[in-house]
């Protein structure tokens, strides 16, 4: 088996990651002390408290042993503390972190999903009508960044018709339970969701439509087509099946850029994620945050992506064999 | 097949993980309010301010404030002087330098406990001990319990902030609580919320940045009218509409929907001269080092200009003195540097600058070129472009350059910069602020220190204890400030908050506590005036009914239409 080496890849990716959000916030110019007492001017940052808070942050002392109390941190599953927070970095994250999931797990599923349906269909309509405008529109789409068409969104729906929440992720004390809480929830996703969907779809779906078109001139369809089956199987089960492998192989990426989009989206919609929390964090120079938050970040998109190059064996058999065939 | 099952499975697990935490943090949901009672909300752009405790919140005025409706003081501001809080009165003793406490009788914590001398000596003590953000114990010596009501607390040096920054500012702390607590900034128990104000925390989320209040029914000066105070997030940009769409009764609101607010029926408060926006010069480097170089580009730079264009009027303009018109210190007989380009001029031609054919001034071969930073924050890009051009102007080449905000800090306190556009609050409040923001070696402060008779006079104030003699002396800081010019305050910008008029929330004198320039002060909330007739109908539409049910409908229709397709195969 081939497995190993490719595992060794991921581990030293992952260090040198592990290095990198260590060493990151720390080159930005600034210090968090100053950071946090900076602009308040009616923080009293006595030389005392200013001791103290050296010595608790652990700032104190030399950049290596920051960096070996960081690295035996993780491995115990310690994060740190937050300095502006003034709280265990893991409690915050986990606060934050299941917002970004529903809103980058949803977008995710929801824009590959559509991306995938789209591009078949369009494919297979290659110069009819539909294709052409659906292609235009898409073109058009992508030129906007995300929280560009955020902005679109909230002004049209939450401020002019009023529909949907301003921001947040969910009513203050609505008193809400049980259903009505979860609709709650999901009337404050569907902007931010939209905003970030509508973003990711473009590169997507045009890959998709790209491979649609190759997969339909190939023989087998053609086959399919002359056994007599119904367009829609033509269309998902023989030619869109084996359109679909580029997509799956990058989703991996996807997972990266989704969070990365999510930063913005979650900026502009209040929405109480980890992206908005990175976001507060580069201001107050709160390293322990930003290392939490690019760690877990890093975690996902290296899980995800070895999740894929699991998946793609799967799904495309001539991977695995070939590799099995010549380790031997 | 077995490729289409991977694929289904994958993305039913995300759809399931992404339901499950939906799930998760729908039943997170605590905190309800009773019908009937009367519920304040206030939008705030940032929300999560920190743990209400002294020692827990974050180190910034909003943060402060959401304790201070929990926390009481000895001593506390209204809009127009000091009022009594825990102590009913007190006075200053100059031969013993200490101040004497006649504290409140039938005070009860909110567990009931009753209030005594020995919480409030022993909260300086543990204070000092224990050092808050906010509250700076370095002029107390001790605090001693005279009787059950009685507090003298002595001081090392007299110190005229005193009152203002630490006996109107120390939260009192229960000792029957606090006394064993090593690490109060970690004390997060329930019972870590005890105080005497007039609100109780009910619910804090530092997620949604919501804070709930339910109201103190013991308070000492009668139970408030608001049963509940809720803390929103809304950001700066939607607060306008959140208020005229009469989702929140009150918010701070930005300068360019004042117009659309205040026509909608809605009372407008402002407030100017808490923050300076400030051109921080480096005086340590050739050429700025010579004052009257400092002078020339006081007199290049039109503040007039900076204000209408640059804050649409929306600012008071600038006093080399610092502080502003609004503040009982500010003195109005200093150089001015009313804007005058020829004299700018004339000033460089002494000097030595000659001007030449390409429209800069040159000396000994060289163009005099400076270096402008600034930040893109507070709309400091378009004061500094302005600036750029002023100075360009006269002859002074500029390079003009916008770098991240703590950046520029950082590059001001290492003094690696020529001049700045920077800026800082705090100056309404006691004049202390001055030494802090002219010999400290902040990122906001002019860190000057070359001139004796300011930095005697700075030192003088803060023990001067004749209110009237200290305002003299920090009139004539102003004025040797204004002819040093280490750095050239541009403006103070106005700052609104628009509400509903059912409770008069007001910006207390000088700020709440050391000096917080937010109309939050917890005795307005004592009185609520009712139901004000909701002002003006809303501006935008009705909501558009069932949404939710419309993309229920949708996504159950595609549910649907995936599970009949796969049963097909």
């Amino acid at each position: 088996m081939r497995k190993i080496p490719e595992i060794g890849t991921y581990v030293i990716a992952f260090l040198i990651i592990l290095v990198l959000i260590f060493l990151l916030p720390r080159m930005m110019p600034g210090d968090p002390l100053t950071a946090i007492c900076g602009e308040e001017v009616l923080v009293e940052m006595t030389p005392e408290l200013r001791t103290e808070l050296l010595h608790r942050f652990a700032l104190d002392e030399p950049l290596w042993r920051q960096f070996f109390v960081y690295l035996t941190g993780i491995m115990h599953g310690n994060f740190g503390y937050s300095y502006y927070y003034n709280a265990p970095v893991l409690d915050i994250i986990l606060e934050a972190l299941p917002w970004t999931l529903l809103l980058v797990g949803t977008s995710l599923l929801l824009s590959t999903v559509l991306s995938i349906i789209l591009g078949i269909e369009s494919g297979w309509r290659r110069g009819k009508i539909s294709d052409k405008s659906l292609l235009t529109t898409t073109m058009i789409l992508n030129g906007f960044p995300n929280f560009f068409i955020g902005i679109i969104l909230l002004l049209f729906f939450a401020v002019y018709l009023g529909c949907l929440p301003l921001q947040g992720a969910k009513t203050p004390y609505s008193g809400l339970a049980g259903i009505d809480s979860m609709l709650d929830i999901a009337r404050h996703l569907v902007l931010p969701l939209i905003a970030l969907t509508l973003a990711q779809i473009p590169g997507s779906y045009l890959l998709m439509r790209n491979t649609m078109l190759t997969t339909l001139k190939e023989p087998f369809v053609r086959t399919a087509k002359a056994k007599g089956l119904s367009k829609v199987a033509v269309r998902y089960k023989h030619a869109g099946r084996n359109a679909m492998l580029p997509i799956v192989t990058t989703t991996g990426v996807r997972v990266g850029i989704i969070f990365t989009g999510a930063l913005f989206i979650e900026i502009i919609f209040s929405y109480p994620g980890v992206g908005l929390l990175t976001y507060n964090a580069l201001f107050m120079r709160d390293y322990p945050i930003l290392q939490g938050v690019f760690f877990i970040v890093a975690v996902f998109v290296i899980l995800a992506n070895f999740v894929v190059d699991l998946l793609y064996r799967k799904i495309d058999p001539r991977i695995g064999d070939a590799n099995t065939e010549y380790a031997h | 097949m077995k490729n289409k099952h991977v694929a289904i499975v994958t993305l039913l697990s995300i759809l399931l993980l992404s339901l499950l935490t939906g799930l998760a943090i729908a039943q997170a949901d605590s905190g309800n309010t009773n019908a009937g009672d009367v519920t304040y909300i206030i939008a705030d752009p940032t929300g999560d301010w920190g743990y209400p405790t002294p020692h827990g919140h974050y180190p910034r005025g909003p943060g402060y404030v959401r304790m201070s409706l929990i926390f009481d003081t000895l001593v506390w501001k209204d809009n127009q002087s000091f009022v009594p809080a825990l102590a009913t009165d007190w006075e200053y003793l100059e031969d013993e330098n200490a101040y004497l406490f006649h504290l409140r009788k039938g005070v009860t914590w909110h567990d009931g406990e009753k209030f005594t001398a020995d919480d409030v000596a022993f909260t300086y003590n543990y204070v000092k001990e224990h050092p808050s953000w906010w509250v700076d114990l370095k002029s107390l010596k001790q605090a001693e319990v005279l009787d059950e009501y009685t507090v003298k607390i002595y001081l090392n040096e007299r110190y005229a902030p005193f009152l203002n920054n630490d006996a109107g500012s120390l939260a009192i702390l229960p000792k029957h609580i606090w006394q064993d607590v090593v690490d109060p900034t970690e004390f997060r128990e329930q019972e870590s919320l005890i105080g005497t104000g007039p609100f109780k925390l009910v619910d804090y989320s530092k997620t949604h940045g919501t804070y709930l209040y339910e109201v103190n029914k013991d308070y000492y000066r009668g139970k408030p009218d608001i049963d509940s105070l809720k803390f929103v997030k809304i950001s700066e940009e939607m607060s306008a509409t959140a208020l005229m769409r009469n989702e929140v009764p009150a918010t701070a609101i930005l300068p360019e929907t004042v117009a659309e607010v205040g026509a909608a029926g809605f009372v407008i408060i402002n407030q100017s001269g808490n923050w300076n926006a400030k051109l921080m010069i480096n005086h340590n480097k050739a050429p700025m080092s010579s004052k009257e170089f400092r002078h020339a580009l006081a007199y290049a730079i039109n503040r007039t200009e900076l204000v209408e264009i640059a804050q649409r009027g929306h600012a008071i303009q600038g006093s080399p003195g610092l502080l502003s018109p609004t503040t009982p210190y500010y003195n109005p007989n200093i150089p001015y540097y009313e804007y005058d380009p020829e004299r700018a001029k004339d000033i460089l031609e002494g000097q030595g600058y000659q001007l030449k054919e390409d429209g800069y001034y040159w000396k000994d071969g060289e163009v005099l070129e400076l270096e402008l930073i600034t930040a893109s924050r507070f709309g400091f890009e378009r004061v500094a472009e302005i600036i750029a051009r002023q100075l360009e102007d006269i002859g002074i080449k500029v390079n003009l350059r916008s770098l991240e905000w703590k950046t520029l800090d950082s590059r001001v306190i290492t003094r690696q910069f020529d001049l700045a556009v920077s800026g800082h609050g705090g100056i309404g409040g006691d004049p202390a602020i001055l030494n802090k923001v002219i010999l400290g070696k902040f990122g906001y402060s002019a860190n000057y220190t070359k001139n004796d008779t300011l930095n005697q006079l700075l030192e003088a104030q803060l023990h001067e204890m004749d209110e009237e003699k200290r305002k003299e002396m920090v009139r004539e800081i102003q004025k040797v400030y204004a002819e040093e010019l280490p750095a050239l305050t541009l403006y103070y910008p106005t700052w609104y908050w628009g509400h509903d008029g059912s409770v008069d929330i007001y910006y207390t004198m000088g700020g709440i506590a050391s000096g917080i320039p937010i109309p939050l002060n917890k005795l307005a909330f004592m009185e609520y005036k009712g139901q004000v007739e909701a002002p003006a109908p809303a501006a935008t539409e009705a909501p558009v009914p069932g949404f939710e049910l419309l993309i229920s409908i949708l996504a159950l229709t595609a549910v649907a239409y995936l599970t009949i397709r796969r049963s097909k195969d």
